[in-house]
């Protein structure tokens, strides 16, 4: 047997996207599910318009922690104690954009975890102590967070590359001393009562489990969402935060750029994989593997609902900052001045698509992929465009995409440590 | 249930089939019987530095990464003081893409200088970035010499210093993967939509001819009962203190592991759990508490994480935490509280099941401690725990000539 040659290979030629189940409650908010898993799993996830960016500040993500502090009639150790002792687990994801309400548990008991749920966050009362306990901790967490310069650069990037829209606009540590319980109270009555967005269900439940989860969804109101409006302009610039003690600097450079809404999207995240989107990158191989002066780099683009934006992130020795930096900027360059060969070309649509066949494989994946796409008003068809141009794309069009997007002088730079 | 095949080659190689039909990916997931445990004392941080070092190219292959790229998958590994895990996750049709890599790796490396000099500085950046450069990142290197004297466990898989690794030579290199990457210390799990028949033929074509060696007898040094009260205090860079306790427990594997587990789980795990209640709601002593097991194989560690509120004071912190601890020795607790805590080890393990990659690897773990099957009795052991069970193990466990303190003290900067 000749161990130096490779087996064959063959490409990915279709995926099986299945939809889920789509129903309308009766306010308007949709119930998506997924009931054909092969385990006692479930999971499920309500969605409200009650990201940070409705908001000022922390209230969004301290009305979200709060939402199982108690109500007229329960406590929070109660609340907490009724969904352990059914086996549930809950978790509260606040982004900019939306707060994510989550359970899970088995399938025997979801349902009365869902109930105990709903009912914390349709009463929660916001209890003063309950409110002063979550300050003390959060405060106490960011303090931690603020010392990392991982932290500290990526704060600063999002602050300037977003200087002038509310994705900027970042919470301070002086914030948690200045909350009212009144702003939680307004902001859980508009954004939380009036403001389910959707539901999504993954687990086998039954159609009984399923109206009655529907029920629950139905509690709440939902109002039109205003969609926003921002200004996404921004001057780049270059911004170095000192730290003595650090052992490290952490980089971050990029740009403001686009969502998956945008038709150079498909290509440009090809271009994105081939530089740092992935193990094999070429910033991989160049500043790890080849100079050994990180343990990680990588690239993407962050989707934000109206646009979005590029970025490289990595944390490097220090006395390997602006070498970094130099390897960076030789790599971007060669992007734009060499096309990339067949053979490189070939291992990254390889790649991509079996990327997409590993995110789409099982019946979770599968709807953080269909979410992925409802999202931004697209649908599963968006995938089978992906797969297409991915397939499609030449190395010209790579090199063209680099040079319109990947100019250092659009960049903001930040180096922290 | 996980249903599973097992067979084994000639040459030592234990193989585990999963065979899953809902999945269009295949993993080929290879345990190697060897971790941090295994190290010399001189040579810290050898296993995980070797870990990074198997993706330098073998011996007729210049590069593992691409050719899987271009066959559509991914990989990665994980070192522990246990052992070392590999795992490839591949389109199905593109298996044998990984099978020929992984083989020819455990065959032998290509030992190249340019692949150790590149990752020791690689190591020597993660070691920075995870424990010197993050608040409070020391905190292993600090608390395992504190709490083992004797065993290897008395350092982190990064190594104790990062002189160690920079210190390691390409002979050590080669002797360490003679000794530990072989067939016959290895476990591999393949799962995905296959046949039996073809995987058998496939190992078989691929690992048939990889030469036997002899299995190293492990035999390490056991930590002597610990019989006095051991604290230490720090101080760091760090925005606020931060207490950690560890008590002595069985290993994973052995008598009163799964108790030892649970009583970690009454006291610290999630929002209805006696520390949380005690010190964080009703007293407001501090801002953060949490208990968890190490889940380490030879005797372990149940630790205790505390962030207390400003203006407290460590004795009273310490002093309710006794108070609480001492109540569970004392009282036995209620039936209920029992069954609760089953129960959301339940839902955990039945989500850290799902899905083919997490699957193989759990196989190839309880194949280590003895039987693939304990994935499906698991459950069932937890479920024989009994209320006695929980307070003769507690009154074992917690006490404290058997307890280990690290106390990191903010520095003041206007001192």
């Amino acid at each position: 047997m000749n161990r130096t040659l490779a087996p064959k290979t063959s490409t990915v030629s279709h995926i099986d996207f299945q939809s889920p189940e789509i129903i309308t409650l009766q306010n308007g908010a949709k119930l998506y599910a997924i009931r054909k898993t092969n385990d006692e799993t479930v999971r499920i996830d309500f969605v409200f318009d009650a990201g940070s960016l409705k908001t000022s500040k922390i209230i969004a993500q301290l009305t979200g922690d709060l939402l199982l502090s108690g109500t007229h009639d329960k406590s929070s150790d109660e609340i907490e104690e009724a969904i352990d002792a059914l086996g549930g687990f809950n978790g509260v994801e606040i982004t900019k954009e939306k707060a994510k309400i989550s359970v899970i548990g088995l399938r025997e008991h979801i349902v009365s975890i869902a109930e105990t749920l709903v009912d914390a966050i349709m009463n929660v009362n916001f209890n003063p102590k309950e409110i002063k306990q979550l300050l003390q901790s959060k405060k106490k967490k960011m303090a931690i967070s603020l010392e990392k310069v991982s932290t500290q650069a990526r704060r600063a990037f999002i602050s300037d590359l977003m200087q002038n829209s509310p994705y900027g606009d970042l919470v301070q540590l002086e914030d948690y001393d200045h909350i009212e319980q009144s702003d939680l109270i307004e902001f859980h009555k508009e954004k939380y009562l009036k403001g389910l967005k959707y539901i999504s269900i993954v687990g086998a439940i039954d159609d009984q489990d399923l109206a009655t989860i529907q029920s629950l969804g139905e509690q709440f109101k939902k109002e039109e969402i205003t969609s926003f409006d921002y200004d996404y302009s921004y001057s780049p610039n270059n911004i170095h935060i000192e730290k003595d003690q650090a052992v490290q600097t952490a980089i971050r450079v990029g740009r403001v750029l686009f969502n998956k809404q945008h038709t150079d999207f498909i290509k440009f995240s090809v271009v994105n994989t081939i530089l740092g989107g992935y193990f094999g990158s070429r910033l991989m191989t160049s500043i790890r593997e080849d100079k050994g002066y990180t343990y990680g780099i990588g690239s993407g683009v962050a989707q934000l609902s109206e646009t979005g934006y590029f970025f490289i992130s990595t944390e490097v020795g220090k006395e390997f900052k602006d070498l970094t930096l130099e390897a960076i900027q030789e790599e971007i360059t060669l992007l734009q001045t060499e096309e990339v060969s067949k053979k490189e070309l070939d291992l990254v649509k390889n790649y991509i698509i079996g990327q997409i066949l590993e995110q789409s494989d099982g019946a979770q994946a599968m709807m953080d992929r269909f979410i992925s796409v409802e999202t931004f008003g697209l649908d599963f068809s968006y995938y089978d465009d992906f797969i297409k141009q991915v397939k499609e794309v030449t190395a010209e069009e790579l090199k063209e995409l680099a040079n319109r997007y990947l100019n250092w002088e659009d960049f903001v730079v930040v180096c922290a440590g | 249930m996980v249903k599973f095949e097992r067979f084994e080659l000639d040459n030592g190689l234990r193989v585990i089939f999963h065979k899953d039909v809902t999945t269009p990916m295949a993993v080929v997931n290879t345990l190697y019987d060897v971790g941090a445990r295994d190290e010399s004392p001189e040579r810290t941080g050898f296993a995980h530095l070797f870990e990074h070092l198997m993706f330098g190219g073998s011996i007729n292959i210049p590069n593992f990464d691409g050719p899987l790229q271009e066959a559509g998958g991914n990989n990665n590994a994980f070192t522990s003081n246990d052992m070392t895990n590999y795992y490839d996750v591949v389109p199905v049709q593109n298996i044998e893409t990984a099978l020929w890599l992984e083989s020819d790796r455990m065959l032998s490396l290509a030992f190249t200088d340019k692949s150790l000099e590149v990752q020791r500085s690689v190591v020597i950046e993660e070691f920075k970035q995870r424990y010197l450069n993050q608040p409070y990142g020391d905190l292993w290197l600090e608390f395992r010499p504190l709490a083992y004297k004797v065993h290897p466990y008395q350092w982190a898989t990064i190594g104790k210093n990062i002189e160690h690794i920079e210190e390691a030579t390409m002979e050590e290199v080669k002797d360490f993967f003679h000794t530990h990457y072989h067939p016959g210390n290895a476990i591999l799990c393949i799962a995905g939509n296959l046949e039996l028949e073809e995987v058998k033929r496939l190992v078989g074509k691929w690992y048939g001819d990889i030469p036997a060696r002899e299995k190293k007898v492990r035999n390490l040094p056991q930590e002597p009962k610990q019989t006095e009260f051991r604290t230490k205090t720090i101080e760091r860079e760090v925005p606020s203190d931060l207490y950690t306790y560890g008590f002595k427990m069985a290993g994973k594997g052995q008598q009163g592991y799964y108790e030892a587990d649970l009583i970690s789980d009454v006291l610290g795990r999630g929002k209805s759990s006696r520390l949380y209640k005690r010190l964080k709601k009703e007293l407001e002593l501090v801002t953060e508490i949490n208990a968890y097991v190490m889940g380490s194989m030879d005797p372990g560690l149940l630790m205790l994480s505390v962030h207390p509120s400003d203006g407290t004071t460590l004795e009273e912190i310490d002093t309710e935490i006794w108070k609480v601890l001492e109540e569970l020795k004392s009282t036995p607790i209620e039936a209920s509280e029992l069954e609760k805590i089953i129960n959301k080890v339940k839902t955990t393990k039945a989500f850290s099941e799902q899905g083919v990659l997490n699957t193989s690897i759990a196989l190839c773990m309880n194949e280590l401690l003895g039987d693939a099957n304990l994935i499906n009795t698991e459950t069932e052991e937890y479920e024989k725990v009994n209320v006695e069970g929980i307070q003769t193990h507690a009154q074992n466990i917690l006490q404290k000539t058997n307890c280990t303190q690290l106390i990191i003290k903010a520095k003041k900067n206007d001192e």
